[in-house]
């Protein structure tokens, strides 16, 4: 005789009569749950509350002019926000290379003791503080990075991005996209090797067995199916840049002036540093003006992080099936 | 009756010594050591003649060179598919080494600069009277290390709760909501943390309802810890077996009790390694402090009133003062706070390698 079994699973067994102690349980678990949930709307609503004014007040302005000025109550952010960007894409140049070369090293190049010793560097980088990599990059980078940015202009100096007219390299997006990329790397390469790691190892040997090298096997086997997941920690990793405050603030100087791709120059901008150093002398307008960055910043950052989010677990569930 | 007629060898045995992939040629091994020393031997050189400083040398030549001539033995030894080969391999150590640079710079800084300033007296006094122009034999970091543990204490207390909770909802509940928690969640951990500083400005501060104390700050940590140990719990509540809340069941343990008794105890590990980590994300934030609390220079043990420092508002205020006193002060702070995060981890990788 043949049990049904779809009969059996549909009986629920606990429906029936609740217990108290798991009414508590459940009830408890479903009030943190929504709790986090309603924390994103929480923290929107009250940044956009106290900011309306200076949305108000300054319009479309606030994010396409370039003016700060507490006395005329003129708040505009743009080139804190080109700032940021100019910053990003400079970390991306060196922190996507490094970080797949890392991923790519530990997973396939590396004897396991080596590769085990890099993990480890790597998970060091990660839980370094980001104050302690401000000191470190404002008192010992911050020199070397200006030689290098010197040697750069003298060089290359009629190429328009490596021009300097000032004649000071020090606290240039330069540098700030430097120590942006060590904060990214740790993100981006603890996403990308979780991925690769993920890469059939039989499909890679399959490729080196055809005959295929390691620069091909990477090519057109590993990376092409690792592509979505790399994506995504990129993603993260850019929102972690666009969030970062403290080192920035250390290594750059935040000028109300756009300035794009004179990138050796002393004059950058971010929104996230602007906030934490003129919050101190703001008065009433200002403030509703920071907070109003805030908004700003947190819409951009989460648009990335939702983004990356949805692209990782898409792709990690790519790889599962 | 065929079976007779074949005979059984027993497994074959392998054959040492014999394997092609390992031979190289004398020639090979002449133009791999050649490619590996002339950079170096030539970057030397010539650095040493110009007095080159050493990281110009190493990017702006050692790398073209090692490139080129790894390419060049490449192209000897396995003829034109080698180059890239030897490129991808070059660029690759390269910047894994970069990586490794960095963090060794960092680290050896941070002790070399930091050790000046660290002894029994900078841990165990705080600064009041101290200027950023009196000396190192005088003041230290106490008030700030009580103010990070009240803080971090005071923020993981409600986190770890509310963290595990969210985890628990994520897998032991069948919600139609856990996809869109799970999904908020997960964005919230890339939230910047000066937008969790101004949110607790513009809610308790703005709004009147406190000053800026010790328990704003703790509230803005708060923010910044939730999403880390929620997700890193749900993670790690994933990896029990399904078997084992299927057997608590079935021996008639309400769901609470089979969670509390069989369910946390198999993940325990992992859920404090989860709690760890969000405490190390939150140990070193720096600026929604320097929004939520203002910096003190005596002891402080109460969270509700009164400025408190923290470690990092100690080592932002120094550093803002300029003086050379006043950041070595700021470089022991951070090693102090370096050797509090060392801490957390080392603890996180003990409990992360118990297996249940």
């Amino acid at each position: 005789m043949q049990i049904e079994v779809s009969k059996i699973e549909r009986v629920d067994l606990f429906a029936s009569k609740p217990r108290r102690g798991d009414l508590i349980f459940f009830g408890f678990a479903k009030t943190a749950a929504y709790f986090a949930f309603s924390l994103v709307f929480l923290v929107f609503i009250f940044l956009s509350l106290r900011s309306a004014s200076t949305f108000k007040e300054q319009g479309l302005a606030f994010v396409t002019g370039s003016t700060w000025d507490q006395a005329s109550n003129t708040f505009q952010i743009m080139p804190m926000l080109v700032g940021s960007l100019v910053l990003v894409v400079l970390a991306l140049f060196v922190a996507v290379p490094s970080s797949i070369a890392v991923a790519y090293f530990i997973e396939f190049m590396a004897p396991a003791r080596v590769a085990r010793w890099t993990t480890n560097i790597v998970d060091l980088l990660a839980a370094l503080p980001s104050i302690v990599i401000a000191i470190w990059g404002a008192f010992v980078f911050t020199p070397v990075a200006a030689g290098w940015g010197r040697l750069l202009n003298q060089y290359f100096g009629s190429i328009p991005v490596f021009r300097n007219d000032v004649d000071n390299y020090y606290r240039s997006p330069f540098i700030g996209g430097w120590i942006l990329a060590i904060m990214m790397i740790p993100i981006i390469t603890s996403v990308s090797r979780e991925v690769i790691s993920r890469v059939d190892k039989e499909l890679v040997n399959a490729a080196y067995a055809l005959g295929a090298t390691r620069f091909s096997a990477m090519r057109r086997v590993i990376l092409p199916t690792a592509r979505g997941g790399i994506l995504g920690g990129i993603l993260l990793g850019i929102g972690r840049g666009l969030g970062e405050t403290i080192a920035i603030l250390y290594t750059i100087n935040l000028i109300f002036h756009v300035n794009i791709i004179r990138i050796l120059e002393n004059r950058g901008g971010s929104v996230a540093p602007m906030i934490a150093s003129y919050y101190g002398e703001a008065d009433g307008n200002a403030i509703s003006a920071l907070l109003a960055a805030g908004v700003v910043l947190f819409l951009l950052t989460l648009i990335v992080n939702m983004f990356a989010s949805f692209i990782v677990q898409r792709s990690e569930k790519k790889m599962a099936s | 009756m065929t079976n007779l007629m074949t005979v059984d060898y027993g497994p074959m045995p392998r054959p040492t010594g014999v394997m092609p992939w390992k031979n190289r040629s004398k020639s090979m091994l002449v133009s791999i050591g050649l490619a590996s020393l002339l950079p170096i031997a030539f970057t030397l050189l010539v650095a040493q003649h110009y007095a080159m400083p050493g990281a110009t040398a190493l990017i702006a030549m050692f790398v073209p060179l090692q490139l080129v001539a790894a390419g060049a033995a490449a192209t000897f030894v396995g003829g034109r598919r080698g180059i890239a080969d030897a490129i991808l391999t070059v660029l690759v150590i390269f910047l894994v080494l970069l990586v490794a640079i960095v963090l060794g710079s960092v680290l050896f800084n941070l002790i070399r600069k930091g050790i000046r300033a660290l002894s029994l007296q900078f841990l165990f006094y705080d600064s009041t009277y101290v200027s950023s122009s009196t000396s190192l034999d005088y003041g230290g970091v106490y008030h700030a290390i009580i103010g990070t543990v009240i803080l971090v204490s005071l923020a993981a207390a409600v986190t770890i709760p509310l963290g595990i909770g969210v985890g628990v909802f994520l897998t032991e509940t069948r919600s139609r909501m856990r996809g869109p928690v799970r999904f908020i969640t997960q964005s919230m951990t890339g939230l910047p943390s000066i937008v969790s500083g101004l949110f607790v400005y513009a809610f308790f501060i703005i709004s009147g309802f406190s000053e800026q104390v010790g328990i704003t700050g703790a509230v803005a940590l708060l923010l910044l810890m939730l999403p880390t140990v929620a997700r890193l719990s749900e993670e790690v509540l994933k990896l029990v077996p399904q078997d084992l809340r299927s057997a608590a069941m079935a021996l008639g343990a309400p769901r609470n009790k089979a969670f509390f008794q069989v369910i946390l105890p198999a993940a325990r590990s992992g859920v404090i390694t989860a709690i760890l980590l969000g405490l190390a994300r939150i140990v070193g934030e720096t600026a929604p402090l320097l929004m939520t609390t203002v910096p003190s220079d005596s002891k402080n043990y109460n969270p509700f009133s009164g400025p408190m420092s923290t470690i990092p508002t100690y080592i932002y205020k120094w550093v803002s003062a300029g003086s050379d006193i006043a950041v070595q002060r700021a470089w022991g702070a951070a090693l102090v706070l370096l050797i509090l995060v060392g801490i957390i981890f080392t603890f996180a990788r003990i409990f992360g390698k118990q297996k249940f």
